[in-house]
């Protein structure tokens, strides 16, 4: 076995286009999740029955169905009800819809964490609502549910590679396109997994730098 | 509410109604939108393969060729192979310009083109590997193929005529199969004759191919959907390869990737 820095070298630009994609559905994906996760956690913990159980049915979809066949439902089977979505599109909403299921009960999670005696006692000073939610249980939930939350957005990263499905060039399926050109998948795919590894590493990083900062606050 | 909803059902309605209409004629809908997009996967070489981020391959230059004389642009798009029919069905793109072997099974549901490649199936072996010099040398054996592929099915029936049998290892694309022929994990890789061919050339201190060719004689052609409305894009692309067969495009396109051109009826060959 030869192995060849030649074809990483002259292939890198090419796996680093891709990676702009790999880049684009997770960031986008993460904001979705992210910011979709926080209203179904806030309907799931609702005294509302309704929207409590139609969260808790969305997550358990979410959760029950692979990611492999939802993408494959957003792009294929939405045609068949008027709804022709772009494959970015497709690709970015079901990354994003799926994790947010996740998100939210990382999120739900951390909250049950915090003592409920802490509600108590600021019912019982009379503190309102909305500081109760801004000043004490929001701050402590974040600071509990940040390693998992990290973990998740790590995972979604690593599931954007999906998105090919779809037809979108994201790197892992360039890597599979240069591959069947060059015949050199040893060099490709640690090239590949070399480009994960860094993207994820900003990401576990910035996780590290978000938690140090809760606990100096 | 009530209004609303009236109102959804309408928008589903007519976009269900449109998207009916605007496949009653392929061919005239292309002509009057002067573009298409034809969809592939470009990790087939020689057929369809991305050099430096860049479609080539034969089925890219023959297809261009066609696109020229029906005169409308064409706009490529990769997909994985298990995606590519769902996609033909969702009108997600026009027509597939993927070499798919023609099948009876698959003549049932898709209408196909005149043949535009060799299918045949050929294996191929680790160079230098002297304990097989002809197909029947992979009785016991582990050999690879791809699954889902008319060639595993003409390998199965090979294989069963030996004794003892070929270990058929299935995978679910034939680089994978050429990574563990050269990693040492199976014997040998079949698959269609100019793709073993070619693989041969690229590398060829790691890969041999061991000839001649088994099992009948198949063919690559080009699908559209089933049904009418695919009929008249079909007949004109048709036209197309018929007269690429006369000037001498198709063999020049074939010598350029392969080096030899192959014998492709310009009928549809009669298959069971």
């Amino acid at each position: 076995m030869n192995f060849s820095f030649d074809v990483i070298w002259h292939n890198l630009p090419y796996l680093l286009a891709a990676a702009r994609w790999t880049l684009l559905i997770s960031v986008a994906g993460m904001a979705i999740s992210i910011i979709w996760g926080v209203f179904l956690c806030a309907a799931r913990i609702s005294k509302n029955p309704l929207l409590s159980n139609l969260a808790a049915l969305y997550i358990s979809f979410f959760r029950g169905v692979p990611l492999l066949v939802q993408l494959l439902m957003a792009y294929y089977m939405l045609p068949y009800v008027g709804l022709d979505l772009p494959a970015i599109a497709a690709a970015i909403l079901a990354v994003g819809l799926c994790s947010a299921a996740y998100t939210a009960e990382i999120l739900r999670g951390a909250l049950q964490a915090i003592p409920a005696g802490q509600t108590e006692a600021a019912h019982a000073l009379g503190i309102p609502a909305f500081s109760l939610w801004k000043r004490i249980l929001v701050p402590q939930a974040v600071r509990i549910g940040l390693p998992s939350l990290v973990n998740e957005l790590i995972l979604l990263v690593k599931v954007s590679s999906l998105a090919s499905v779809v037809g979108i060039g994201e790197l892992t399926r360039i890597s599979q396109n240069i591959t069947g050109q060059t015949y050199r998948p040893l060099e490709i795919y640690i090239a590949a997994a070399a480009i994960y590894f860094l993207i994820n590493l900003v990401i576990s990083g910035l996780g590290r730098l978000a938690e140090k900062r809760l606990q100096a606050g | 509410m009530k209004k609303k909803l009236i109102g959804f059902a309408a928008v589903v309605g007519v976009s269900l109604g449109l998207a009916g209409a605007a496949h009653a004629d392929q061919l005239a809908d292309i002509k009057a939108k002067g573009k298409m997009t034809a969809a592939t996967e470009m990790h087939y070489a020689p057929f369809d393969i991305l050099v430096d981020g860049k479609y080539e391959g034969i089925c890219h230059d023959l297809f261009t060729e066609v696109a020229k004389e029906l005169g409308v642009e064409v706009e490529f798009l990769d997909l994985p192979w298990q995606s590519i029919l769902p996609g033909l069905e969702a009108g997600k793109f026009d027509f597939v310009n993927a070499p798919v072997t023609i099948t009876a099974e698959r003549l049932k549901r898709y209408n196909f083109t005149l043949p535009i490649g060799n299918a045949t199936v050929a294996l191929a072996k680790k160079a230098g590997d002297g304990s097989i010099s002809k197909p029947e040398d992979i009785a016991g054996k582990a050999v690879g193929s791809q699954k889902g592929s008319a060639q595993l099915e003409q390998l199965k029936a090979f294989s069963a005529t030996l004794n003892p049998p070929a270990d058929v290892r299935e995978y679910v694309n034939i680089d994978e199969a050429l990574a563990d022929l050269a990693a040492g994990r199976i014997q040998a890789v079949a698959n269609s004759m100019p793709l073993m061919g070619y693989a041969a050339v690229q590398r060829p201190g790691l890969f041999e191919m061991v000839m001649p060719p088994f099992g009948d004689p198949k063919y690559f052609g080009w699908v559209g959907t089933g049904g009418e409305e695919s009929k008249t894009l079909i007949a004109a692309i048709n036209d197309a390869i018929l007269k690429m067969h006369e000037d001498g495009r198709l063999k020049a396109i074939n010598e350029k990737w392969l080096g030899t051109a192959p014998e492709l009826p310009t009928t549809m060959p009669d298959v069971k």
